[in-house]
């Protein structure tokens, strides 16, 4: 009935967004015979550049590149494949309605300096929370860079890796990691109010703790999302996350990794309890001795599998994995630059709206309720400044993520819907950069519906699984923590497993490790 | 002049018997903790002071006729957490204690349906099967989890925290043990374990049912005294502490303590007493006197000095802290960590007496379904609205309620026919809008907020009351010293428990300053009336730490 094709490779990779093809590299280049299979006609999936309004061309949905892993840029020598980084952290603004707004820069010097303008006990502070964002670093990155220890060995005792871990937590003197194993759980504006007394500043870093997530600024474990966004932030890609997938493509494609585009999965297929395989395209069948799904886990286990193949304690335990989509993207071109009321002239690459931990909070509290706030939460990349070929000469583009907006919208989503959301998106935007609205060229809103329809995420969730505490100590569950599965040869390396979304690529590049240490 | 020399000879005689007057150890606060801590060190043959600021015992576990012939539990009303072994070692039922388990869970509904969850598995299987056959199913099957992870809790509750940040090799090994053991509960415990720890009640209750009208008043246990809301993460925890509840070993069982929650303060000062302990009431503590970073006694409102060779402070870790001891005695850096120490008390109470019991329009009558509690929380939008007002500094205007009517068991309490209510409310923050000190201005509009939301489903309610008393967070710092009114003396989040509790390093009832204890709910395993913290503080004193 079906047509089988007898491949011979080894390893099939479900979806050539950003950590298909990292784990694609990876494998590649350790002379494993790859094939990448991608649903969408171009590779990326939410890194993919696009272009939505002819000759404007937006980043990826996710267009924070600032994550990225140093080490796995020069393990896949991504340089020699066309990656360049800018070599300074981005600087960050906070706009206000009244006011110069907050420009935080990635030298501490400097940044100490604008937050003087405010506070100078907050100028000391912040190179104080800097110093012990420093100092922590190695320790939380050593956790973000590495496969999730096995809690417990096989004999039942407390595991080798759990234990080396745990020194290299108790290195750091007693009174850092007493503070590191506080913070964790906290919510980030506790954390924040106690170092700072600026709003804007405090709002200003509060961003990423809550971004993509259905927890506000108030919801304990935030913090850990702040730390986590503070320890990995380094340089930004030149040419944003579009660059990163092109450099990532390249790089796959010269070690010898094949990638078919427009080939959907229909199935994982499975032989007495081993991953044999997927079918693609309604019917087309590919074999191969190692399956890597990076879509999402709930897909993956729930959807591409056959009934039966993962017992019922998975069953459960994936689908009440939290994945709750509460984040829009919205791209506007302009016909000109923008222009900042506060920072006329000034070159700024990203903003973050809102302008106190209060207004951050209240941007999150309709989502609890199905409906988004009228001045919604803003997290702003202008390309222009790296990417002078994302728009016509003159003109610009701004990938705007906004956040808290519900997948499950009370009433439904619809055509009147989106329009109101994108002129929320325009208002909140003019408050800063006043007559912007007569600039706009063309405004695309995608809504999580619109990105689990294109990307084939559930419930659109940019991170294939909220970032709580529970779902980043145990990404996704204990049974597929460390990248296997139950199902022998099928594994998962997608942003929902560890250490979870955003363009890292790390989840990508500890999946390959995973499968080539059991091949 | 003979008369003056004579006078102050007297004055000097008597400040010489007080000050010679050496006690093992003064207990600071006759809480049920302070109690409790005192009763153990004199059955262990200390000589004891305790002292309390008020006229009567019990701190927050204090019962008073606030109206002739009406007994209040005026702070706190059940008993569930009270550990059932102290209730044994200190013979507390020979001294007066008697718990009268709750019946029923009653939830009224603004739509005339309800739904009441009972002792009898049963009837509470036929209750939930009119809102969802799936959840009735699950029911039991949550209580048996939640019964396996408390058993587990349970020895971390009964015994000191473990510190993970000391170096001493003997505390590496008790994590180390500690470990294995969580190993031994299985993988599916662990996952639940950390589940619970860290997810919020709403989606930890999600995992197991679909029902909202059953989720709602179960997942208010996780925000009783917690300046969150029912969908803030790290809630799940508080919902197993209030699970924990047990009496005579039954777990998830509350009561009500016959002649209201001030018996078991009662109790415990009977017991301490039988051992020979000392108490004074009105005697309030204003400084701790230490010499050379030693607590050698306290100085009483009015200057009179008491020595002794120990003092058990069961008050809050910041009026311990920071509020009893001078500046300059403390290493800075512990000071503004006690500090941080989150309080913010998040609830209020509003008592009744009432002339005649008010039926629930929705089931009327004095049956068994209003002898237990009853909560106003019909849905967890409602919950969650409630918070969402409270965050930004205002008190709810339609807020959760726990409801008691405890002179329906305990007639002892009101005169016949009549009743007292006892009414918990959240949220209503310390720090509201204007600053704590405001509260004076707002409480009758919070008591009316609070009445008006339960005559809802209780229309007879106005008419009845013959009395209200309500009390802010700021009444309960003023009146019982409750810091920043906060009913667990410290939030209960992930931060401030186990060996955090008050704060990393310290939480084994030591304090920076040489032989001066922690007694109190600040102290690991928290607040509620559990009694455990004064009594392994006694013990870790005593030296008689089981394991």
């Amino acid at each position: 009935m079906n047509h089988r094709e007898k491949t011979d490779y080894d390893v099939i990779i479900i979806g050539a967004g950003h950590n298909g093809l990292t784990a694609g590299a990876v494998l590649a280049k350790k002379g494993r015979k790859v094939l990448l299979l991608e649903q969408c006609s171009q590779v990326g999936g939410l890194a993919a550049r696009e272009e939505f309004h002819s000759g404007y061309t937006a980043p990826g949905v996710l267009h924070d590149t600032s994550g990225v892993r140093h080490g796995l840029i020069q393990a896949l020598d991504l340089r020699l494949h066309g990656l360049k980084v800018n070599p300074d952290p981005p600087s960050i603004y906070a706009p206000q309605r009244k006011g110069k707004g907050l420009l935080l820069h990635h030298d501490p010097e400097r940044a100490a300096a604008e937050i003087g303008l405010f506070s100078t006990k907050d100028a000391e502070g912040y190179k104080e929370f800097r110093a012990f964002v420093n100092r922590v670093r190695p320790v939380v990155n050593g956790v973000l860079d590495n496969t999730p220890p096995q809690l417990f060995d096989s004999g039942g005792g407390v595991g080798w890796q759990t234990l080396r871990r745990a020194w290299s937590v108790r290195r750091l003197g007693k009174r850092d990691m007493a503070e590191l194993l506080r913070i964790v759980p906290m919510c980030a504006a506790d954390w924040l109010n106690e170092w700072f007394e600026t709003d804007l500043l405090k709002a200003l870093l509060a961003g990423p703790s809550v971004y993509g997530t259905f927890m506000g600024p108030r919801s304990p474990g935030s913090a850990l999302n702040l730390l986590i966004w503070e320890c990995r932030k380094g340089p930004l890609v030149v040419g944003g996350a579009g660059a990163l997938v092109d450099a990532l493509q390249r790089a796959a494609k010269a070690y010898g990794a094949d990638i078919r585009t427009n080939a959907q999965v229909d199935a994982i297929t499975t032989e007495g309890g081993r991953a044999t395989g997927v079918s693609i395209n309604g019917g087309e069948l590919l074999e191969s001795k190692f399956v890597i799904a990076t879509c999402d886990p709930k897909q993956t286990l729930l959807d591409l599998l056959p009934s039966g193949a993962i017992n019922e304690t998975l069953e459960h335990r994936m689908g009440t994995f939290r994945a709750r989509g509460t984040t829009a993207k919205v791209n506007v071109a302009l016909d000109k630059r923008i222009q900042l009321a506060g920072r006329p002239g000034e070159p700024v690459e990203m903003v973050r709206t809102g302008e106190s931990l209060d207004e951050l909070e209240q941007a999150f509290d309709p989502v609890k309720y199905g409906r988004y706030h009228e001045r919604p939460s803003l997290d702003i990349y202008i390309p222009a400044i790296t990417d002078s070929a994302c728009a016509p000469e003159g003109h610009s583009v701004l990938s705007v993520l906004v956040h808290f907006v519900p997948y499950h919208l009370k009433g439904r989503w619809n055509y009147r819907e989106r329009e109101s959301l994108g002129a929320a998106v325009v208002a909140t935007l003019s408050a800063f950069a006043p007559g912007i609205e007569d600039s706009i060229e063309s405004l695309e809103v995608l809504t999580a519906m619109e990105l689990e329809s294109r990307y084939g995420i559930t419930e659109g969730q940019i991170f294939h699984g909220e970032h709580a505490l529970d779902q980043l100590l145990i990404r996704p569950t204990p049974e597929c923590a460390r990248y296997g599965t139950p199902v022998e040869g099928l594994y998962m390396c997608g942003s929902g497993s560890h250490p979870g979304g955003g363009l890292t690529c790390a989840p990508g590049a500890l999946g390959a490790r995973a499968v080539l240490t059991n091949s | 002049m003979n008369r003056d020399s004579t006078l102050s000879r007297r004055t000097v005689l008597s400040a010489f018997r007080i000050m010679s007057k050496k006690y093992d150890a003064i207990v600071v606060g006759g809480g049920h903790n302070g109690l409790i801590c005192a009763a153990y060190l004199a059955k262990a043959g200390k000589k004891v002071l305790v002292l309390e600021m008020r006229h009567v015992l019990g701190g927050a576990a204090v019962s008073e006729e606030l109206y002739p012939g009406f007994t209040f539990s005026v702070f706190s009303y059940v008993v569930s957490l009270l550990r059932p072994h102290i209730i044994r070692e200190l013979n507390l039922t020979r001294h007066g204690l008697e718990i009268i388990p709750l019946e029923c869970s009653f939830l009224p509904l603004p739509d005339g349906d309800s739904l009441c969850r009972w002792a009898d598995p049963e009837l509470t299987r036929r209750e939930i099967m009119r809102f969802s056959s799936r959840d009735a199913d699950m029911y039991p099957e949550f209580g048996l989890a939640l019964k396996k992870i408390a058993y587990f809790v349970k020895r971390i509750v009964d015994n000191p925290a473990p510190d993970p940040t000391s170096s001493n090799p003997i505390e590496l090994l008790k994590m180390l043990r500690l470990a294995k053991s969580f190993r031994s509960v299985g993988d599916d415990l662990v996952y639940l374990h950390t589940k619970l720890l860290t997810m919020s009640a709403v989606d930890f209750l999600d995992m197991w049912f679909e029902s909202d009208v059953l989720k709602a008043p179960m997942s208010v246990s996780g925000i009783i005294g917690t300046f969150l809301g029912v969908r803030s993460p790290g809630t799940a925890y508080v919902l197993l502490h209030h699970y924990m509840g047990e009496i005579d070993g039954a777990f998830r069982a509350w009561g009500f303590s016959k002649g209201g929650t001030g018996q078991v303060s009662l109790a415990a000062a009977a017991a301490a007493r039988e051992h020979g302990a000392e108490i004074r009431t009105e005697a309030p503590v204003v400084q701790f006197l230490i010499r050379r970073g030693t607590c050698k006694g306290v100085v009483l409102d009015g200057g009179e000095e008491i020595l002794a060779g120990h003092v058990f402070s069961s008050l809050d870790p910041q009026r311990t802290f920071v509020g009893l001891i001078e500046n300059g005695q403390l290493d800075p850096d512990f000071v503004s960590r006690i500090k941080r120490y989150k309080l913010r008390g998040s609830s209020g109470k509003v008592n009744l007496a009432l002339d005649r019991f008010p039926d629930f329009s929705c089931r009327p009558g004095d049956g068994p379904h209003v002898r237990g509690d009853i909560a106003i929380a019909p849905s967890i939008e409602y919950l969650e609205r409630a918070y969402d007002e409270a965050k930004y500094g205002e008190f709810s205007q339609r807020p959760y309620l726990n409801v008691v009517i405890p002179s329906l068991v305990d007639p002892s309490l009101a005169p016949p026919g009549k009743h007292v209510m006892s009414i918990f409310v959240q949220y209503a923050p310390y720090y509201v809008n204007g600053g704590p000190s405001s509260w004076p201005e707002k409480r009758e509009a919070f008591g009316d907020a609070v009445v008006d939301t339960l005559a809802e489903y209780c229309p007879g309610l106005k008419d009845a009351v013959l009395y209200r008393q309500v009390l802010t967070p700021w009444d309960m710092e003023q009146q019982i010293g409750l810091g920043e009114g906060n009913i667990f003396q410290g939030e209960l989040s992930l931060e401030q428990l186990l060996f955090q509790r008050p704060t990393a390093g310290w939480a084994r009832y030591r304090t920076p300053i040489k032989h001066l204890w922690l007694c109190g709910s600040g102290a690991h395993p928290g607040g509620g009336v559990m009694g455990a913290p004064g009594e392994l503080a006694a013990k870790t004193f005593l030296g008689t730490l089981g394991g």
